[in-house]
């Protein structure tokens, strides 16, 4: 480059990132190709897609511990009329806990909403008034019914654990537009996280770049955002302006070294996120009537409501990859709803209805849902029949999901359980399926989007993967 | 009776049949039936006869009559959907119309297809076959390792077959590094820690010309060196403290085979043999508790919450491919379902090597004498009679109010419910059944439950008794375990099986224990020895680990050679460590490479030898900066013109941290430590926790490798910079340089703690100078003085605020220069 062996701490910072959203790096050529030693110099400059993409950013909406399609998406009278009798005809009915009890109605009814004529269950009245906008995925399945594999499978690909997030995948492919925030953020449940912890936004084999942070719903958002109390004024500032200096002596050894340059500017970009991610989520800057739509205004809705607000806000700030789980811990305090289903569903469905609508229809007026794509899923689905009397087991076989916006085509209706809702059977889509399609809405071709490890190009779809195209 | 057989057989046959019909069921006899019939059914297909053919498999219907297109055999063959089939050759033209005019007329079939008259047993068999080929056999990381001359006669020959390759290239090797900065390199690289001050001047004042060599050897004597090269290997073997996925549940003692590698490596054992112990230390050292401790090698890896045939083939894949990629750079694990796509590993050596893993299982053994043993099994059997009668007392207390309870329970039922369970269960409907099993689960009582009905006297025994049982309880004997390798079946190992595409619903021939074939000289495969049925093991363990660890096997010595001389330098000379298969790069110096693969096996194995022997060479001791006119040539350094610079490790970095502000606890060994994570990154399930202590707790202060390594709760400092996620053996690390990183470092309530201690010795050391104290610092966190402009740039800090010194100890943590080895 130059041989210039001293730079003042100005032309430093401007050389690497002080500039507009970290472009400054990407100008210096630093960008995620990575140096020398093969260190990637600045993971998170933003890439060109694959191909032009419909969408900038994803929300994940995981109602972690599985919902039951036939009392949410997917009506089955067939439960009414044979209330308690036994499923017959569906080969061996596999459950993960306990025996098979008989076929149990749902306790909801289903109206039509939109101009689709959607069937959507009193769960969900608000997501309902959505329906033009989403599309409804009826024939999913997965193949685990067990908890962490199938997480893991819907977050990663894989049933085992050790492999790169999709949120991992997407910011690996496309970098991050706001170089002053996480680029992929995770909100959990006021209740926990979801079973299987830390290696549902993992970064697996890739750089730790590209891990999920965690995101706190209430006070400071990331853990250790801000210097502990003491660390009060400008003392914070005064001690980096002196390091800065202190490094630069040590750089105009090596000027060339573009590992020794990012560190500096990673330091900087961290001083600027302390500010930049509190005011990412500083909800009192949205007025009542957004802060209402979202059912901050009512306790039942009021932390789910928070974390899609921030969502949004997060989004419109260049964030690549929002997850937000429903659903913590275990048994009740998830979706998980092996006793009980009215009490579990009917909680968890009051407090997400409405914040749930509030997002879609605030980034429709933003102009933000184009360009965002909305997810609502679980792991897995639930069983036609009872468990434990009320409550309703594990169902790998058959489930619904939904997508809304990033050029998803809405009002729309994608294949078909069997007359119980058990199994997919007409037009089936695998979490592979899944996973392609979100891939291509970000412009990615899911089967070049590809990362090596232990002597091997793994990717998010591994060796399959096919795009639902009925909806984009 | 005529006419229900004639309507059957018009179902599984078709109607009219004709001689066109029976050439298309030849096309499929000859191209699909081996996997989609007798033998196999692959994706759930099975072409013997009609019935079968609509029906189809996972993927649907293979036969709908009269449309071709949406018959999934015609798809399959015509390749309008992948994969092609059959799988690797093209159906020829005329056998594709030939088919797809028999689906245009209906699909009949004169008779069921069956499968070719050849015995499916032998076909499969041929199916499973893979020849390697001499070619294949001649790619550089199979060919034997000869012991090439060193080009030039240099002091040690590294530096010969370096200056070569930097002659070839117009290239000048870089001048010696100097003192300060050499010992620094040194210690980091040797023990993870900085040196002290004392050591630097030492080190700096003996101008002997072993001056250099009494440090090395100091540093190889020292313990520190195992806990820091321990570190690198428990990456490659996947370890951790814990199972991973849904409970994550501890495993409180496989940390003895973490001591046990730190040990190992600082007794210098032969490499060999450290591995020959891991793999089968119960078939080579029966008995013996480092035997019985390395074997935990094996089932390091994650657990998944349910235990069933998949799950148990996952985890002898991870066994496999860990064993392959760690002990020979080759990615085994690709040639679970197929045969590798790139180099000669057949699919059928994958399954050979699993049925070497295929006898054992985990077990926790005791690890404790004959007497100690005998000892808790006696006292286990005392306590046990202890408790029983206790817990029968309790149940004998509840029976009554535990039927009460029931009745009512019962009354509270819907009607179908009580209905089941009145009608006999002989009389019920399957309905019934189902729902008397599911209605017979909710029926018991709580203690709660039952006390809440019991006169106040049965309630006061109730609790009593309760209170007696948790005493007991607590009373349990424990007695010290290993996590660790065991064969149930001894002797007589069960069958294992090839699985054509890794799918257990595929089944094929059985197999026999084997190796990697292309690894060893053609007709010279071991044998594996015919266990005597009352053997505690099959064997087989060991003579794999006989044939691995040859001197004449391709792989092993330079693998592991490769990987020392890629921490000492930065990157291996092959720069995929753990892939010397075609997809991974070739050596960068290919005679070198063979040069120390010879020269280790010649040593006797000993890693001390090896790092001497690098360590001492010029090329380490060569300073790390650019030169211009070099870097233009070989800007990567591919031919090793400088020496390294290397961000540190996590634990390299958190325990420098300790030791520049002389915390750090220095104890070897023994179980985890749990420092300080805050509980929003780890509240995720109640099933999990982390007893994490206080950001000042001394206790926590121990070395990095020393820390409780739990699959689903990472220590924030190790996950962001890049510790591996313990799921899959790591060769290599990845090195992010992120903004939360520096998050950690400037606001983590251990790094202001720290900078504290910091400061704290320093006004120990050298009192309330300010000069003295900044220029102990530099000595103390970067080995060297600082220069004027950093003395004139801290003093003026430190002078014109308050808390200076503290702050100023915390801009040290986060210097470039701290976290870098130059």
């Amino acid at each position: 480059m130059t041989n210039k062996r001293f730079w003042s701490r100005r032309e430093l910072l401007a050389r690497c990132g002080g500039g507009v959203a970290g472009l400054a790096l990407a100008d210096l050529g630093l960008a995620a190709t990575g140096d020398a030693a093969g260190a990637a110099v600045n993971p998170l400059a933003p890439k060109a897609p694959h191909f032009a993409a419909k969408a900038k950013a994803v929300i994940s909406i995981f109602c972690y511990g599985g919902v039951s399609q036939v009392d949410t998406f997917d009506p089955k009278p067939e439960l009414a009329r044979r209330a308690g009798e036994t499923m017959v005809g569906k080969g061996e009915v596999v459950v993960s806990q306990g025996l098979p009890g008989g076929l149990l109605p749902s306790p909801w009814k289903f109206k039509k909403y939109g101009q689709c004529g959607m069937d959507v269950s009193d769960l969900f009245p608000h997501v309902g008034g959505m329906a033009d906008d989403i599309a409804l995925i009826r024939s999913m399945y997965c193949t685990s019914n067990d908890h962490a594999p199938a997480l893991f499978q819907m977050n990663t690909g894989f049933i085992l654990t050790g492999y790169p997030s999709m949120g991992s995948w997407i910011t690996y492919g496309l970098g991050s537009e706001n170089q002053n925030l996480p680029s992929f953020v995770v909100f959990q449940d006021w209740r926990g996280g979801p079973i299987g912890g830390a290696p549902n936004w993992s970064n697996g084999f890739m750089p730790a770049a590209y891990q999920g942070t965690p995101f706190r719903t209430n006070g400071d958002p990331i853990v250790d955002l801000r210097p502990p109390a003491e660390m009060s004024g400008d003392r914070q500032r005064k001690w980096l302006d002196l390091l800065n200096k202190l490094n630069e002596e040590h750089l105009a050894k090596n000027p060339e070294d573009s590992e020794f340059s990012a560190r500096i500017a990673a330091h900087e970009l961290a001083y600027r996120m302390q500010t930049h991610a509190v005011k990412a989520v500083a909800l009192e800057q949205e007025s009542a009537a957004i802060q209402k739509l979202y059912g901050l205004d009512e306790p039942e809705t009021e932390y789910f409501g928070r974390q899609c607000l921030m969502a949004r806000r997060l989004v419109e700030r260049g964030v690549r990859f929002v997850q937000i789980y429903s659903g913590g811990g275990n048994f009740t305090e998830s979706w998980d709803a092996h006793f009980d289903l009215e009490l579990n569903h009917g909680m968890h469905a009051k407090e997400t209805d409405k914040p749930l609508a509030g997002l879609l229809k605030d980034l429709k007026a933003n102009g933000l849902l184009d360009s965002t794509l909305v997810i609502w899923h679980g792991e897995f689905g639930r069983m036609p029949i009872s468990q434990r009397m009320n409550g309703r087991d594990h169902n790998p076989y058959g489930f619904s999901l939904w997508l809304a916006g990033g050029g998803i085509k809405g009002g729309n209706i994608v294949g078909a359980t069997d007359e119980y809702g058990y199994k997919a059977v007409e037009n089936r889509k695998s979490v592979n399926d899944l996973h392609a399609t979100i891939l291509h809405q970000m412009g990615l071709h899911h089967d070049k989007l590809t990362y090596p490890h232990n002597g091997r190009n793994f990717r998010l779809t591994d060796v399959s993967g096919s795009l639902i195209k009925e909806i984009i | 009776m005529l006419r229900f057989i004639l309507v059957a057989m018009v179902c599984a046959f078709g109607l009219y049949a004709s001689p066109e019909d029976d050439a298309a069921v030849n096309v499929l006899k000859k191209n699909c039936l081996l996997c989609h019939g007798a033998a196999m059914q692959s994706s759930g297909l099975d072409l013997r006869d009609r019935d079968k053919m609509l029906k189809g498999g996972e993927r649907g219907a293979a036969l709908v009559p009269g449309d071709p297109s949406k018959s999934l055999i015609y798809r399959f063959a015509a390749g309008i959907d992948q994969p092609s089939m059959p799988p690797g050759k093209k159906l020829p033209e005329a056998d594709l119309a030939v088919l797809k005019a028999w689906i245009e007329r209906g699909g009949n079939l004169s008779a069921p297809a069956v499968v070719p008259a050849e015995d499916p047993k032998a076909a499969l068999a041929k199916l499973e076959e893979r020849p390697i080929t001499e070619q294949e056999r001649q790619f550089w990381s199979f060919r034997p390792i000869a012991k090439p001359a060193p080009p030039s006669a240099a002091a040690n020959p590294i530096d010969a077959f370096l200056a070569a390759g930097w002659k070839a290239k117009g290239l000048t090797g870089s001048p010696r590094a100097n003192k300060r900065t050499l010992i620094r390199r040194a210690y980091l690289d040797v023990t993870g820690l900085p040196p002290t001050v004392e050591e630097v001047r030492a080190f700096e004042a003996d101008s002997s010309p072993d001056a250099f060599a009494k440090v090395v050897d100091r540093l190889l004597a020292s313990p520190a060196y195992g806990e820091r090269w321990g570190r690198h290997w428990l990456d490659l073997v996947r370890y951790a403290d814990s199972g991973g996925y849904e409970t994550d549940t501890d495993r409180p003692n496989v940390w003895r085979y973490r001591d046990w590698v730190v040990s190992a490596l600082n007794k210098d054992m032969p490499y060999d043999r450290f591995v020959q112990l891991q793999i089968a230390g119960d078939e080579y050292a029966p008995g013996t508790v480092d035997a019985k401790v390395a074997t935990g090698f094996i089932y390091l890896g994650p657990e998944a919450n349910m235990r069933n045939e998949q799950t148990r083939m996952d985890e002898l894949d991870d066994i496999v491919a860990t064993t392959g990629t760690t002990m020979m750079g080759m990615t085994l694990g690709c040639a679970r379902c197929h045969n590798h796509k790139f180099d000669p590993i057949p699919q059928k050596d994958y399954y050979q090597i699993q049925a070497v893993f295929f006898p054992s299982s985990r077990g926790e053994v005791p690890i404790v004498g004959e007497a100690e043993k005998k000892a808790f099994d006696e006292a286990t059997k005392a306590w046990r009679a202890k408790l029983e009668p206790l817990e029968k007392e309790l149940k004998a207390l509840y029976a009554p109010y535990r039927d009460k309870i029931r009745q009512q329970k019962i009354l509270q039922l819907p009607d179908f419910y009580q209905l089941a369970l009145k009608t006999p269960p002989e009389k019920r409907t399957e309905g019934q059944k189902l729902n008397a099993i599911q209605v017979e689960r909710q029926l018991g009582a709580s203690r709660g439950e039952i006390e809440s009905i019991m006169p106040p006297e049965d309630q006061e025994k109730s609790c009593h008794l309760n209170e007696q049982i948790t005493l007991t309880e607590l009373q349990k004997p424990v007695i010290d375990t290993a996590w660790s390798t065991v064969e149930k079946d001894g002797g007589k190992p069960k069958e294992s099986h090839f699985l054509h595409h890794g799918s257990i619903g595929n089944k094929g021939s059985v197999m026999q224990p084997g190796v990697l074939t292309v690894a060893s000289a053609p007709n010279a495969l071991p044998k594996f020895p015919t266990p005597d049925p009352n053997a505690s093991s099959s064997l087989r363990r060991k003579a794999f680990a006989d044939w691995l660890t040859s001197p004449t096997h391709p792989l092993f010595a330079r693998v592991m050679v490769n990987r020392i001389w890629q921490h000492h330098f930065g990157e291996g000379i092959v720069r995929t460590p753990s892939n010397f298969g075609k997809t991974g790069e070739a050596p960068t110096h290919p005679e070198l490479l063979d040069w120390l693969a010879s020269e280790f096996i010649d040593k006797g194995w000993s890693m001390k030898a090896m790092h001497r022997l690098m360590l001492m060479s010029d090329a380490y001791q060569m300073a790390s900066d650019d030169i211009e006119a070099n870097r233009k040539i070989d800007p990567t350094n591919r031919m090793l013109w400088r020496q390294a610079r290397t961000r540190v490790e996590a634990e390299v970095l958190r325990d420098s941290v300790l030791a520049v502000a002389g915390t750090l606890d220095k104890t070897i060994g023994g179980p985890g430590v749990f420092p300080f994570i805050d509980p929003a990154l780890f509240a995720a399930s109640t099933k999990r926790d982390w007893p994490g202590k206080a950001e000042t707790d001394a206790s926590t202060f121990r070395r990095s490798i020393y820390v409780f390594s739990k699959r689903t709760i990472p220590l924030p400092m190790f996950d962001l910079f890049d510790k591996p996620d313990t799921n899959s053996a790591c060769a290599r690390r990845n090195r992010s340089t992120i903004a939360t990183q520096s998050l950690i470092l400037m606001n983590s309530g251990f790094a202001m703690h720290q900078a504290k201690m910091f400061a704290e010795r320093l006004r120990l050391d050298v009192g309330n100078d300010v000069q003295a104290q900044v220029e102990r610092a530099y000595e103390i966190a970067l080995s060297r003085k600082p220069s004027a402009r950093e003395t004139e740039l801290a003093l003026g800090f430190i002078k014109n605020n308050p808390t200076g010194l503290v702050d100023f100890c915390q801009t040290m943590f986060n210097l470039n220069e701290f976290a870098y080895i130059q």
